[in-house]
């Protein structure tokens, strides 16, 4: 037995237990009891703990949980669409008012939008709509220049800004933005936009090497050696000055380039023609009445020599040959024989490689 | 000693096989391999009623084919940047998701990453008061924003009942 007294009221009230253990609930109890209104105050009241009438306990319901219905029910047929869907985001069955499936069933109809995984996996362009796209145009308009007018064609900025610079951005899903690759510049720029004389020109391209593409006269310079773009498209800029004034320098050692070091054939100084004005000379020729005939000599020669691989010259040349004998022939005919072997003879193109290995 | 035959040919027997297999022990199969693949497989049960959903429902192979894959991101394209960081976060995101949502997601984790964003999205159940919902999710966001380094955004969606999710039953 043992005995609480409770000093929550003016008078003690004196409680007695059956059992020497009580805990917080058996307290929460007995003052619930206590404080029944309409008790007598002069007397102790007692605690009935055996049954008799209990108060009912408070027992929490379940409230039904409100959900409210989807906002697809509630939106009207003349709404702004990115105003409902403004930016990229995954798909969402109440929102979109649509009736969308995704997904196989071989059994049946594919799933619904509501529950459907397969719909929030992939990608949505619902934010990209014509007029939401109108709309972000409309907003970024103020802080647009108008295009320059003497750029309004290809060719016009092709002329007037002959550099073209290309360098890549890459774009990761990642939490870095850098790439390595993206250090890599590359500038063109067509050869003929550039001041060089013949012999500059000549050097240009020996320092430029396979740089440089014949077919559209076009110089491509790729620097990639230093870690940073910027570093990389000083260096390139750099790299195209260097090589464009080193072309223009003269060293004293090429004063000693000969024949065998062009990279074209030269015809004006040509053993060729050295041999053809002889054989004019031999027939009492003018070299100018049959300029036709030389000319066409001479091109199919510098083809010859200048295109080595190519084409197939050898359908192109002795026709030339055979037309220049014959033309010779009417003037003097043992001239060609006897006189020019260089040209005239059935391998006339041996004669003329003598002058030019 | 009474040992059997057996025992006494493999103490005699010097054992130079590359696998150190006894010779004695037959290395020939007679029956047929069995192939067996379980991941990503349901078993069916004897009365038909074990619900999948549609994830579960199409076995690992069907992936780009009838569904589509959990994680979306660039790491794994060619010369793609920190495939193996990527993996791992991935892995990490769910992990913490699973305890921290318990019981609560019905579907998969998507993880999609656009550029540092990670959005993480999944179907879950409405077993919990809107309000804690509301703070779980901005828990989770802050949580693994902080770790992660990266805007995280959770895009979910609720269905009311488990079964909403189920497609087939096995």
């Amino acid at each position: 037995m043992s005995t609480v007294v409770s000093s929550c009221y003016k008078k003690p009230v004196l409680f007695k237990f059956s059992k020497s253990f009580f805990s917080f609930d058996n307290i929460r109890k007995t003052t619930d009891l206590a404080s029944k209104p309409g008790s007598d105050e002069d007397e102790f009241r007692t605690l009935d703990i055996r049954g008799g009438k209990t108060p009912q306990t408070y027992s929490r319901k379940k409230q039904p949980r409100v959900v409210f219905p989807p906002r697809t029910e509630r939106m009207p047929v003349d709404q702004d669409w990115s105003n409902v869907w403004p930016g990229p985001r995954t798909f969402h069955p109440a929102s979109v008012p649509l009736p969308l499936r995704q997904g196989i069933n071989k059994l049946g109809a594919s799933p619904g939008k509501v529950g459907n995984v397969e719909l929030m996996k992939i990608p949505n362009f619902l934010h990209l709509t014509p007029p939401a796209i109108k709309k972000h145009c409309m907003a970024l308009k103020k802080f647009c220049t108008p295009w320059p007018r003497a750029l309004s064609t290809n060719e016009n900025c092709q002329k007037y800004f002959p550099l073209e610079l290309i360098q890549t951005d890459y774009c990761h899903s990642s939490p870095s933005i850098r790439n390595p690759l993206a250090r890599i510049i590359t500038i063109k720029f067509p050869l003929d936009k550039l001041h060089l004389d013949e012999h500059a020109k000549d050097k240009f391209l020996r320092l430029v090497g396979d740089r440089y593409d014949e077919e559209t006269g076009i110089v491509t310079i790729v620097t990639d050696k230093c870690p940073l773009r910027k570093q990389n498209y000083d260096y390139a800029l750099y790299l195209l000055t260097a090589v464009y004034y080193e072309s223009w320098t003269f060293e004293h050692w090429e004063i000693e380039k000969s024949q065998p070091d062009l990279e074209y054939y030269d015809w004006d100084n040509s053993k060729c023609k050295e041999n053809l004005i002889h054989l004019f000379k031999q027939a009492n020729q003018n070299m100018e009445e049959n300029n036709l005939l030389v000319e066409r000599l001479k091109e199919s020669i510098v083809a010859l020599f200048d295109e080595v691989g190519t084409t197939d010259h050898k359908d192109l040349w002795p026709g030339d040959v055979v037309s220049l004998q014959t033309c010779d022939t009417c003037g003097s005919s043992d001239s060609l024989e006897g006189g020019q072997p260089h040209v005239a003879t059935n391998h006339g193109f041996h004669g003329a490689a003598a002058g030019h290995p | 000693m009474n040992l059997p035959r057996t025992t006494l040919l493999l103490k005699k027997i010097t054992r130079d096989t590359p696998l150190d297999v006894p010779i004695n022990v037959r290395c020939l199969h007679l029956t047929d391999i069995n192939l067996k693949k379980q991941a990503g497989r349901y078993k069916k049960t004897p009365r038909g009623d074990k619900p999948l959903t549609y994830e579960m429902a199409y076995a690992p192979h069907r992936i780009a084919h009838y569904k589509s894959w959990n994680s979306w991101n660039t790491a794994n394209l060619l010369d793609g940047l920190r495939p193996a960081e990527t993996l791992q976060e991935d892995a990490f995101i769910r992990k913490f998701m699973t305890g921290t949502w318990h019981r609560l997601f019905l579907s998969e984790i998507i993880i999609k990453r656009q550029h540092n964003l990670i959005r993480i999205a999944g179907i879950i159940h409405q077993a919990i008061p809107p309000r804690k919902l509301y703070f779980l999710i901005g828990y989770t966001e802050e949580l693994l924003a902080y770790w992660l380094q990266c805007p995280i955004k959770l895009e979910l969606q609720t269905v009311p009942n488990r079964s909403d999710v189920t497609f087939k039953y096995i």
